[in-house]
């Protein structure tokens, strides 16, 4: 027996859900940004599976895209973080409260 | 065989993924996460994604996770102290949806009959640099070109969001609406490479305000 295209998948939601939780719960804003990544791999690892069982190249190059913007998203984030905590002194995304820097 | 080995790393995967969530300490954090990457990039080797899974490892792992931890150790995160929630409510709510979430997709995979599909085997070509590198300059070039400028931008707007200041320098002392003077036409010494700068209405004010006791003779030009 071999693992079965629906075992990923069922990896990739439960990874994706940890990832939704960890969003939602987390109040240090670097934290928040590494679960978004989780989640980012949750969705990489969806393509691949389907790119291996089906025999097509294509989602593989979905997952390098992805990580590319994973990595744009990264740089500019930590920007922001770096901003955020000069002017503010804190991390915490709850006293963030006004769009401004 | 191949069971035992996707047990082994989704079980890495999801407890590592936990302890993502579970740690207070961002740190811990950051290392589970790495956990979580160098595991995915188990699976892809065992679904036949060789170059995805080098990727992977050199790219989340490597770069992005040394960024991250370098910012965190830059701002020295302290630990998440327990304080009273302001928003009491997200954790149940947390725990709702995504409940909620994992039984939609238990769902679908108990209800939706699968497709005869099997993975890619060993004679394939599926997943290997060449494939992926003759499909990426070809069929898909134009999103490679938009990526790249994708990254430039990021370049960009990162360096704008991380350099302290505006256009001063923060040693500068600012006069609201005065005129900016660079440094160098104050104080000769400095030479023209300086870029600090103040503001003020005229050069001797300037002097003034970086506390330079007499002006220097502006230098002789040959």
């Amino acid at each position: 027996m071999e693992p079965q295209l629906s075992w990923y998948l069922a990896l990739s939601a439960v990874l994706f859900t940890i990832g939704v939780t960890g969003v939602i719960i987390k109040r240090n804003v670097i934290a928040m940004f590494m679960c978004i990544e989780l989640m980012l791999n949750a969705v990489n690892l969806t393509f691949v599976a389907f790119s291996s069982f089906f025999h097509d190249v294509t989602g593989q190059l979905f997952v390098f895209i992805v990580m590319t913007v994973a990595a744009a998203e990264a740089a500019v984030g930590l920007g922001i973080i770096i901003t955020i905590f000069r002017n503010r002194e804190t991390l915490d995304v709850d006293e963030a409260s006004i769009l401004k820097l | 065989m191949l069971v035992l080995l996707f047990i082994l790393f989704a079980g890495m995967a999801i407890g590592c993924a936990l302890a993502v969530v579970a740690q207070r300490n961002p740190l811990y954090s950051a290392i589970s996460l790495i956990g979580v990457f160098i595991s995915l990039a188990c699976l892809y080797v065992m679904l036949a994604a060789p170059f995805i899974a080098a990727v992977q490892v050199i790219v989340y792992a490597g770069a992005i996770m040394v960024l991250v931890v370098f910012v965190i150790m830059l701002l020295n995160v302290e630990e998440e102290e327990r304080r009273r929630q302001r928003l009491k409510f997200l954790v149940p709510a947390a725990v709702v949806l995504s409940a909620v979430l994992i039984a939609e997709v238990a769902f679908i995979l108990v209800t939706v009959q699968e497709s005869r599909v099997t993975p890619v085997s060993d004679g394939s070509s599926v997943g290997l640099t060449h494939s992926i590198g003759s499909e990426l300059f070809t069929q898909y070039l134009l999103p490679f070109e938009i990526t790249s400028i994708l990254i430039l931008m990021a370049i960009v707007g990162a360096m704008t969001l991380a350099r302290r200041g505006g256009p001063l320098s923060p040693n500068a002392r600012i006069v609201p609406g005065a005129t900016q003077i660079p440094l160098s036409l104050v104080d000769p010494a400095v030479g023209h490479e300086s870029t600090l700068a103040v503001e003020a209405e005229t050069t001797e004010e300037a002097a003034r305000l970086l506390g330079l006791n007499q002006l220097h003779e502006p230098p002789k030009r040959d």
